[in-house]
């Protein structure tokens, strides 16, 4: 992997390239899917290649192939090299590439319980002790359960034409259960996600009470909560629902290249309060074990905690070695890439809101009438125009300042300008898990994000009926 | 047969046979290439060409009912074997099940005429760049302002599948297309909306006019204004009406309805929607972008008549599903053991969009956005992305921040009007539909 990754660097700047970088990888992946008492279907993938990236002149050129002998290396470095130069002349925005000192390193993490040492049926019998557990507390309403457990290791280097050379070994494990429960007349569901940087230990770390026992319970009290109203509510946002938030509303909005592109809203916004002083919010990619951690990003730059938003005011954004040239700034460490056979480009690790100091209990006393909101389960947005969605898996009524009738899963629209603007209590507690992987620009990425509990005045609520 | 493809069957054939040596009692394994350009605009300027190229065998055994399945990417022997001896001894360690009767026999297949054009396949990337720079040029010329991003691409693929059972298939394709996003600033104000063509021959699309289709549509949405909640109309185009329709095809998958999880469970035969609408999925509209001979089992395809005048009439089924519920299989699996629609065509109505827009004193016209239904309580809470507010049978102003909710079979049963036009994409129908008396939330 090393002598093939070097070389092409090497040739790269020998054919021309004003910088180049190779990425060689190698993947393996086991999974387990339980379902209705049974282990019936088991799956593994291998997956290797290489991907080189140069830049010539104005323009970038990617090529990938699934081999790792130095012909194939040689022919995607030729293709990469054609197709950027094929493109150069119709570039209106010229690439570029931050000067830093190129990094030299190795991020080993070895996950706490092999996969040798934790055999298949093992793993089997694991997931079926999380699918009785979880039925038994549905009782007989539970009509169907489906628990899944999936890990993948990855080996690669990184080298690019500066010197930088990064070796990575690394694993992940994820984990999903959902309960479906019925009533006979309805059907509603629970599910839960675990994902960590690791592997087995996610099997041993869960208990079922807080995994499946738990997507159960959902299910079923799901089937006596009824629809949520329709309209513009004062909210209480779980720290799911923040997660969602900081990740959706804001932080695709802070990756420099959308900024960078004029498709976010946070264009020319640096520096200027875009929230109560109670509000900073960070993206963290050091952050032991979690599943949007990473030591070195996709380009080799050292991952980090970076501030976005700081006591309200926006501080920063997350950068590549390109958009730090183009914006004259330092590299974040936020350039991932989903595989070698795509490009890198800017995205979150792990999001989150810091902790406030209002605790739960206050922040619902000043609610006469309101939702709160729980169970976040996914959200998108559209920076070019700053609208975004968020899906609460829960809600409940607020009348008075306490919590009351259950509701069931609704979504929620604001604009994110307004939504940080409308923020008025940021709890004093604090969770991060909501392990998933986010999309952008045909790429996934594993992450992570949450933050407190926080108010929020002003969101329109998608229910069912006026309340 | 060209030597590439017969190279695929080979390998699929040697890899079956070292399956049942090993212990498979069922196999099947699928094998294929593909290579990929792609070309980005971003900020009205080519942005980066990649390209990548691949190779991949799936190979899946099925012992005592148990599912065992591995992939490898390449064409390394060694990693092909390993690979199969994985296969057979997951399926060993998978608990055994009944429910698995077998896979598909061989059948005659029906060739669906069009998937492969020689002229997609002999595109180089200065012929990719070229269409993209067309649609900048035009862009510009119509609003000089404009932020423009996107992609013009091509794939070409080819592939073969063989079982333990006798199935022995090849299959190419082609495919060509552009998505372009065009954004508008106008002081504090902004457009924002986003057009695609695709197809499978270069013949059938017009690459170079999406940019001018996305400029046209930022403008549409240029004013966007906040409304009040209430009860009304909606109007989905033909962009909203697809995902919508997708959706509730996706959700008569027979696994999620054998396994209890599904809105649509025990409604087989039973009236789901107003009579207006009857939904066909056909698999072998020629030149189609989700057309098949065949499945990713081996299964021939057939049209399938889903939903007929408002009752669900047919499940989508694969091969275990279908030897579950002693039925065959309808020809939509995929080689992982999924279920899925093909290309999509709703029965028409008498009456254009037009009047059937006409027609609203109030409500909304959805042109683009994901009215997605929870899988299993059917209840929908969806966000207006691309809307505007209709009064008196005419469009008033796009609308920001409005969501509706409801439960899918109010909105099916609601469905008043099927429109007589529709957008046709290769293989796919996309109609404009009314759904009456719908809660639109809004932030006024």
């Amino acid at each position: 992997m090393e002598t093939l990754a070097k070389h092409l660097c090497d040739l790269a700047t020998r054919r021309g390239a004003d910088f180049a970088d190779v990425r060689v990888l190698h993947r393996s992946g086991e999974s387990v899917l339980v379902q209705d008492g049974r282990a019936d279907k088991l799956a593994a993938s291998t997956d290797r290649g290489i991907g080189v990236r140069v830049l010539v002149g104005r323009c970038w050129g990617f090529a990938s192939a699934d081999s790792l002998t130095r012909r194939r290396g040689e022919r995607c470095l030729g293709d990469a090299l054609e197709l950027a130069r094929a493109s150069e002349a119709f570039v209106s925005d010229p690439a570029a590439i931050a000067d830093v000192a190129p990094v030299v390193a190795e991020e080993r993490r070895e996950p706490e319980v092999a996969a040798a040492a934790m055999p298949v049926k093992d793993r089997i019998a694991r997931l079926l002790d999380y699918e009785r557990l979880g039925r038994q507390a549905g009782g007989s309403a539970i009509v169907n359960a489906l628990v899944s457990y999936s890990e993948a290791s990855s080996e690669g280097v990184l080298a690019n034409s500066r010197g930088a050379f990064i070796r990575t070994t690394n694993r992940r494990a994820v984990m999903t259960c959902l309960m479906v429960a019925s009533d006979g007349k309805i059907l509603q569901r629970g599910t839960e996600h675990r994902g960590i940087v690791g592997g087995a230990e996610l099997l041993r770390q869960t208990e079922p009470e807080t995994f499946s026992v738990r997507a159960a319970r959902k299910a079923t009290a799901l089937l006596k909560a009824g629809p949520a109203p329709a309209g513009r509510f004062t909210v209480i946002f779980h720290p799911s629902i923040t997660g969602l938030l900081v990740h959706e509303a804001l932080g695709h909005n802070a990756e420099a290249d959308a900024v960078w592109a004029g498709q976010s809203i946070l264009e020319g916004r640096l520096g200027d309060d875009l929230a109560a002083p109670a509000v900073s919010i960070y993206d963290d990619s050091t952050v032991p074990g979690d599943f949007g951690s990473f030591a070195y990003d996709s380009e080799g730059t050292p991952g980090r905690r970076r501030t976005i938003i700081e006591g309200g005011r926006l501080v920063g954004f997350l950068h590549s070695l390109e958009t730090a040239a183009k914006f004259k700034t330092e590299p974040t460490g936020s350039a991932r890439a989903q595989s070698y056979d795509c490009r890198p480009i800017v995205r979150m690790s792990n999001t989150y809101m810091g902790r406030g100091t209002v605790p739960l209990a206050e922040m619902l006393r000043g609610v006469e009438r309101g939702i709160y909101l729980e169970d976040g389960h996914w959200g998108y947005v559209f920076v070019q125009k700053g609208q975004f969605i968020c899906h609460a898996g829960q809600a409940h009524r607020i009348e008075k300042g306490a919590i009351g009738e259950p509701l069931r899963d609704v979504s929620i629209s604001s604009m994110t300008l307004d939504t940080l603007r409308n923020i008025d209590a940021v709890g004093d507690d604090f969770e991060m898990k909501m392990p998933g992987m986010c999309g952008k620009h045909g790429q996934s990425a594993p992450t992570n994000c949450g933050g407190p509990h926080v108010r929020v005045a002003d969101v329109v609520v998608g229910g069912q009926h006026t309340a | 047969m060209s030597p590439a493809r017969k190279s695929y069957l080979d390998l699929c054939k040697r890899c079956v046979d070292q399956a049942v040596r090993l212990g498979a009692e069922w196999c099947d394994v699928s094998a294929g290439s593909g290579r990929d350009i792609s070309v980005s605009i971003e900020k009205t300027g080519i942005k980066t060409a990649d390209a990548g190229q691949g190779e991949d065998v799936g190979i899946r055994v099925y012992v005592r009912g148990g599912m065992g399945y591995a992939s490898v990417s390449g064409r390394d022997r060694r990693d092909i074997d390993e690979a199969v001896r994985r296969a057979v001894a997951l399926a060993k360690e998978a608990t055994p099940d009944p429910d698995f009767k077998r896979l598909p026999a061989p059948q005659p297949q029906t060739e669906v005429e069009g998937l492969f054009d020689d002229r997609v396949a002999g595109l180089g990337v200065d012929q990719v760049v070229r269409i993209a720079v067309a649609n900048i040029e035009a862009a510009k010329a119509m609003e000089p302002g404009v932020n423009l991003s996107g992609h013009v691409g091509l794939s070409v693929g080819s592939g073969a599948l063989a079982s333990s059972t006798g199935v022995a298939l090849e299959s190419e394709d082609t495919e060509i297309g552009a998505d372009i996003e065009a954004l508008i600033k106008r002081g504090s104000d902004t457009g924002y909306f986003y057009e695609f063509d695709f197809g499978r021959h270069l013949a059938d699309c017009r690459l170079e006019d999406v940019a001018a289709g996305a400029v046209a549509g930022a403008r549409r949405f240029l004013g966007a204004r906040r409304i009040g909640s209430g009860r009304m109309t909606l109007v989905l185009g033909p962009l909203a009406s697809y995902g919508f329709l997708a959706g509730i095809v996706s959700a008569a998958n027979a696994e999620s309805i054998q396994r209890g999880r599904s809105y649509l469970c025990g409604k087989l035969g039973s009236r789901i929607a107003s009579p207006h609408l009857t939904i066909v999925d056909d698999g072998l509209v020629p030149r189609g972008i989700h057309s098949g001979a065949h499945d990713g089992e081996g299964t021939r395809r057939r049209p399938l008549t889903v939903i007929e005048k408002g009752t669900l009439a047919n499940l989508l089924h694969n091969s275990y599903t279908a030897g579950k519920a002693s039925t065959e299989s309808t020809g939509h699996g995929s080689h992982g053991g999924g279920i899925g629609p093909t290309n999509l065509r709703p029965v028409l109505g008498d009456r254009p969009a037009a009047e059937l827009l006409r027609d609203v004193k109030e409500g909304i016209f959805l042109e683009s956005g994901e009215i997605r239904a929870d899988p299993a309580s059917g209840d929908i809470s969806a966000s207006i992305d691309f809307g505007f507010l209709v009064r008196g049978g005419e469009i008033v102003h796009p609308v920001e921040s409005a969501m509706l909710g409801g439960n899918i079979f109010d909105l099916l049963e609601r469905l008043d009007a099927v429109s007589s036009d529709a957008r046709e994409e290769p293989g796919v129908l996309m109609p404009t539909l009314r759904i009456q008396d719908v809660q639109i939330a809004g932030s006024e």
